[in-house]
Formats: structure tokens, sequence, C-alpha cells
């Protein structure tokens, strides 16, 4: 029986909606994704908005809606989700659906990344996480941007055009923008910065899978899945020292969080309507209240 | 409303009244001796009828109660960098306010500072500063580090001798009286029967569900036993009482209280290494326990005296087990050994993982912390995670990022544990992605 279910991530600065539909048995339909900044807006008020706007592509009532499944920022969604996820095991549950090869995720978002290896039905085996520190992280990226007046979706073609990257520091965020700054003094092409801030993001992005022993495919997750310039410096640098890693990407990289929470409402769905298990009344009776 | 059981009110009253003894010290005709948590003599002060100051102590009250920032502000005013230990810049910022202790009550000035050095040196340098500001006198007991990780006879000796020709005769003039060996063993069998109801209570979380969190509980716990209470009848009341609440916890088969209630699904079993923040210390305990998470043991509940793993005060032989005590205290220790404690907690209370803080401020702890986290790793084959704040300066403290990163590692103990319980692979024949954002 193929079973509608929502899935909700709730980032630090985008809420992702998606609507699907689940056969039980691997397959699935997409029927709506929806992605909202929240823009220093109330995320409450963000994912009521992104979650009619998806509804209203997919054409079902909430009420449709065998399960609602939220991952991130879970505490956003309460009162409208049936359940939360994990993220980890989202962004691996969606990227596998991504891409049926990926034997590990980079899920770069707005203020942290995060490497996972998975199995080949999508069990996180082990994780790596960046600091405190900004650096490698999507906002990082955007405050840059916003520096040197580049709109965040040129940021990445405009770097590949840049044939001698300045060297940034790729350990700490402040130290990277104190460089941007030094740099525009000193005249330095904006893509040839842009493409050091890159460099150094990847430097990160690559450590990190590195430390997490990552296996290949890579599919990147996140934000910043849809920078061309990162992707491109990321297989250099993951290539490094011999060996290859195939670094892939899908258009819906930045939904696989919400796709993951989808996938996963369904099978918990399905698992709590065959009495073997959940793991809460709370949750059994939010699941009958909404069926 | 946060939920309390009798012995938390009783450690909460403890703490105020020996805060309010402070206060009356000199007028009462009683030294006052300024000391540090680690390695401290309590028993020895407490036979000479001293008041003791633990620094430390009043920075982390000082910061539960939101004034260490202040303090450590007028501290960089001062000159201090922001590189300096937050406790010891929250004590003498402190100072230069008035010296008000956290509980409202004025900390009297020092007839002796007792240095027992037990690695760290900053402790050696604040008495310096604090020497500076008071003319008083001032005993260096130097703690040898246990380097190979055993306490041998010579070190015993070397630290006997200093007891007997520094820091007795010192607290000797400060007193006008002589040392009462009676008085001291008797001390030291009260610590011991104290030192016994505590060890019993953090090996009760050994069970399942644990009756207690031995790291955000524990520090409650370790308060007067770490403090001016060891030796004395009040702190035998103490933990007789918490030993017969952990009893009933135990009997009930109930988890540890949390702020909000009893915790009542303990999903994770964790050993802690690293002293907690003590700025945001409800946000920080509550991280854990809204994921299930149970602390079973800590290293920190280790640092005034090694009792979960076996040492007990012998009045006896007291200036040997005063010795014994400084010298195993848990900082003087190696690294390869500290790992070793870790890894040994991880197997002996069956943790589902290990968690370590890392504070900016006490290199004591943080030093080598992330060779420890692999070392015990590999003993193990138990993944580690790794967060970073502060003890009591809130700038340093990130509760997003903090919370992050444990729910992430909690992501990943979980994801471990679920085995074949996820849902099939996707049949990309069966995949429609035709949706595009």
């Amino acid at each position: 029986m193929r079973l509608t279910t929502c899935g909700i991530d709730v980032g630090s600065s985008a809420v992702k909606v998606v609507v699907l539909d689940d056969d039980g048995d691997g397959g699935a339909e997409l029927r709506a994704t929806h992605l909202e900044r929240i823009r220093r807006r109330d995320p409450r008020v963000v994912l009521a908005a992104a979650l009619r706007a998806a509804l209203a592509t997919a054409k079902v009532e909430e009420s449709d809606l065998a399960y609602v499944a939220s991952t991130g920022d879970g505490d956003v969604a309460e009162g409208v989700r049936t359940g939360h996820f994990y993220g980890m095991t989202c962004h691996a549950r969606g990227a596998l659906f991504l891409e049926p090869r990926a034997r590990s995720v980079l899920d770069v978002g707005a203020l942290w990344a995060r490497a996972i290896v998975i199995d080949p039905r999508a069990r996180v085996l082990g994780s790596r996480m960046t600091s405190q520190c900004a650096a490698g992280t999507g906002q990082f990226i955007e405050n840059i941007a916003r520096y040197l007046g580049v709109r965040l979706d040129e940021v990445g073609a405009l770097s590949m055009t840049a044939t001698r990257p300045e060297p940034v520091s790729g350990i700490c965020a402040v130290l990277a923008e104190t460089d941007v700054i030094n740099m525009v003094s000193r005249g330095i092409s904006t893509a040839e910065i842009l493409r050091g801030i890159h460099e150094s993001v990847a430097i990160r992005l690559a450590k990190l899978l590195r430390a997490a022993k990552g296996g290949t495919p890579v599919v990147v997750t996140g934000g910043l899945a849809q920078n061309p310039g990162l992707m491109a410096t990321l297989r250099e640098r993951l290539d490094e020292g011999g060996g290859h890693t195939e670094v892939l990407t899908h258009p819906l990289s930045v939904h696989a969080g919400a796709i993951g929470a989808a996938l996963w409402g369904a099978f918990r769905r399905r698992k709590l309507a065959a009495g073997l298990g959940g793991d809460g009344r709370r949750e059994a009776a939010a699941v009958a209240a909404a069926v | 409303m946060i939920k309390k059981e009798p012995s938390m009110d009783a450690q909460k009253d403890l703490l105020a009244g020996y805060f309010a003894r402070l206060g009356r010290a000199k007028d009462e005709g009683r030294p006052v001796v300024y000391t540090f948590v680690p390695g401290n003599l309590v028993e020895l002060m407490a036979a000479f009828d001293v008041a003791p100051v633990y620094p430390e102590v009043n920075a982390l009250q000082s910061a539960m109660r939101q004034r260490s920032s202040g303090f450590i502000r007028e501290a960089e005013r001062g000159g201090h960098s922001e590189d300096v230990c937050s406790y010891v810049k929250c004590d003498l910022g402190m100072l230069a306010k008035g010296n008000v202790g956290p509980t409202g009550d004025t900390i009297p000035p020092p007839d002796l500072l007792l240095l027992s050095f037990t690695g760290c040196f900053t402790f050696m340098k604040w008495f310096e500063l604090l020497r500076e500001q008071y003319d008083c006198e001032v005993a260096m007991l130097h703690v040898p580090y246990v380097g190979d990780g055993v306490v041998t006879a010579a070190m015993r000796a070397y630290v006997v001798e200093q007891l007997q020709r520094e820091v007795i005769p010192k607290l000797e003039k400060v007193t006008g009286k002589r040392l009462d060996l009676d008085k001291l063993r008797a001390q030291l069998a009260r610590s011991r029967q104290a030192e016994e109801d505590l060890a019993w209570v953090f090996k009760s979380a050994r069970h399942r569900p644990s009756p207690i969190d031995a790291y955000f509980g524990g520090v409650y716990y370790i308060g007067p036993i770490f403090t001016s209470f060891r030796g004395s009848e009040d702190a035998c009341r103490y933990y007789a009482m918490l030993r017969g609440e952990v009893e009933e916890r135990l009997a009930a088969g109930l988890g540890p209280i949390t702020p909000e209630g009893s915790l009542g699904d303990e999903k994770f079993r964790l050993v802690v290494e690293g002293p907690p923040n003590w700025t945001s210390f409800r946000d920080f305990w509550k991280i854990f326990y809204d994921e299930g998470a149970v602390c079973v043991a800590s290293t920190y509940t280790q640092v005034g005296g090694t009792y979960e793993r076996g040492f007990r005060h012998d009045p006896a032989n007291p200036l040997e087990s005063l010795a014994d005590y400084c010298l195993s205290c848990y900082t003087n220790l190696p690294l390869p050994q500290r790992s070793r404690i870790l890894a040994d907690m991880v197997k002996e209370y069956e943790a589902d993982g290990f968690v370590i803080h890392s504070v900016k401020s006490c290199n004591s702890f943080s030093a080598g912390q992330l060779h420890m986290l692999r070392e015990v790793e590999r003993l193990t084959g138990v993944p580690g995670g790794f967060i970073e704040s502060d003890l009591v300066d809130a700038r340093y403290y990130g509760q997003a990022n903090i919370k992050n990163r444990i729910e992430s590692y909690l992501q990943m103990l979980h994801a471990r544990r679920t085995g074949g319980s996820v849902p099939p692979p996707p049949r990309p024949e069966r995949v429609h992605l035709e949706v595009v954002p």
C-alpha cells in the first residue's frame, strides 16, 4: 500500500518540505518539494508557509498524510509533526534515495558540515563534524559573497573562472575574512578571491571526509551541493595524493534531509500499523489521530 | 518548577551554611586558609579548626548564579588576558569588587595560602597573584607527577616530609595550636565513612536504568566531600541520606533525577571526561536528558578523590593517607592512565559511548584530550564525541553548537545500534524524481 508522507527539514537558514508517495518496497514518487528561506522570520511561520506550498503542489490535504516527519531543529515543527527523526539518518536515507550507489554523505549546511559513512542500506557506520568555527560552512561563503557584492547563486560559477586562486585560512573563518579584506585592498579579482574561499572550504570538507574514513561515491547534500565551484574544488582536493573519490550531487540535494525524513516517516508508520514498534504511545496516538 | 530530592536541599543548606560561617570566621577568631580542591588537605585543616576557602568553588558558584561574567570583565579590565583561566579571572574580579561571595557573604582574607600543587601550574600563578594582594603566610606542598601511573614509596615519603616540615608548621603558626593527631584520625575515619557511601552511589550507575546521573547529578553529590565537609558529621549524614535515596530509586526502578523530574527512558549510557560548563549548567544538562542520555560515569567527579576506583582515607596512617590522596588526584595522572580509566569506565558501566567536554580554561584537563579520544576509541571500539566550551566564561559556551554536536553524536550511536531496522534500499527503477523545486 502506498503511503503519502511529508518530510520537514528545519535548517538554520531555510525550511525544506517534501511530500512523497512511498510504496514500502524501495519505490517512491516525489510529489512536491518546497524550500523557504527563513530570512530572520519566525521559523514556525516559515514552516507553515512551506508546508502550505508543498501540500498545494502535491494536491493533498494535511489530513491525507500518513505521517509528518521532522528533522533538524524539530522543536519548530512541534504541533505539526507526527514524529521526529535524527538529521544524520535522514540525510543518509535521502542521499541514498537520490543516488543508490552512495557510500558516504557530506552534509554541508549553513552553520556546520558533517561527513557520514553509510552502508548500502544507508545505515550510519560513522561520522565526523566540523568544530565550532564557521570555516567550511555555507554561512561563511554567504558572508564572503555579501562582502564582495556577489549574488550567492553566482559565487560558484564565478570562482571557476579564476586561474590563480588566492589562498585564505582554512582553519578560521575570522582569519579568512581578514584575508579577504586584505585581498580586496590589494586589488585581487573577485573570482580569484572566491576561488580561494572555495579552496579553503573544500580543504576542510576533504579533511572531514578522510577523518570519517568515508568511501566513494560521496553524495553532497545541503545547500552548498548546488555550488559548482565548490564541487569542482572538492573533487580536486579529494583526489590529491592519488586515488579517486567520486563526488556526486543532485538537483534535489538540498532536500535530502526532508526526503529522508519522509521515507523514515513511511517506514515508522508501517511499523506502528504492524504493531512492531515505534517508541512512544504519544507518537502512536498522533498517528492514529492523523490517519 | 525544578524537581528536587531531600538530599539536594540538604546539600544546598550545607553550602549556604558554609558561606555563612565563612563570613563569621574572623569574628569567631578562626584563621582562614585558601586552598584548591584537587589534593586538598581538609581533614588536616579541620584538625586545626581553620576555615577553608576554595577559590575555584567560589568561581563556579558565582557562575551558576550568573555572576561570573562581570567578575571576568573586571579582571580583564585589570589587564588579564582572555586566555587566562576563567576561574582565576572570576576570583580576581570578585576580589576587586569587594570579595563578596556567591551567596552574598563577604569572603574573609586569608591567613594562609595553602597550595597543594597537583599538576595545575595555573594554581601556582593564581596564588602568586593572591600573595601580592594579601600579606599572609604561604605554604606549598609539591605533589610529584605520577608519570608512570604508580604511586611509589619515595613519592609518598616526599609528600609526608613536606607535610611535616612545611604544611603542619605553617598551620601551627597561623593557629597557635599544635597538631592533635587524634583529632586528625577522627576526621579521616569520618571521611572514610562518607567515601564508602559516595562510592556506593556512583557504583549504582552500573544498574539499568541507572538511578543516578554520575556527571550532572554527580557534581552535586561531590560538592560536600570535595570541599570543606569531608571528615565532618554533616558529610556523613548527607552521604547516608543520599545513599538511602538512591537505594529507593534503585528499588523502584527509577532513572536519575533531572530538573524536570525522573528520567523515564534511558536511551543512551555515556561516560563523560572533563568538567562541566557552569554558566549554562542547566541548559547543558538538558541537551542530554532531552535525548534520554544518562551519564553513568565521569572523570570530573574524581578530581577531589578517586573513591570509585577504591581510594579511602586511612585513619591508621594519617599523613601517608593524605599523601596518597594528593598523589592519586585525577589530573595528576598521565594521559595513558587517564585513557585507561575512561576505557575501564566504558566497559564497567556498559556505556554506549563517551563524550569529552574540553574546556578552554583548564589545561590540566584539556591538554591531550584529542589523543585520549583516539586512545579510548582504540581500547573500547566505541566512538567518542568531542565538545568544547569553558568553565565560567559564558562567552565560550554556544548552546546551539553543543546541542548540535551532542545530538549528532547520539544519532550515530543510535544508528549503530538499530542494526537491521532500517527502511529498504531504493529501487532506482521505481523511484521517480520529476518534481523539481
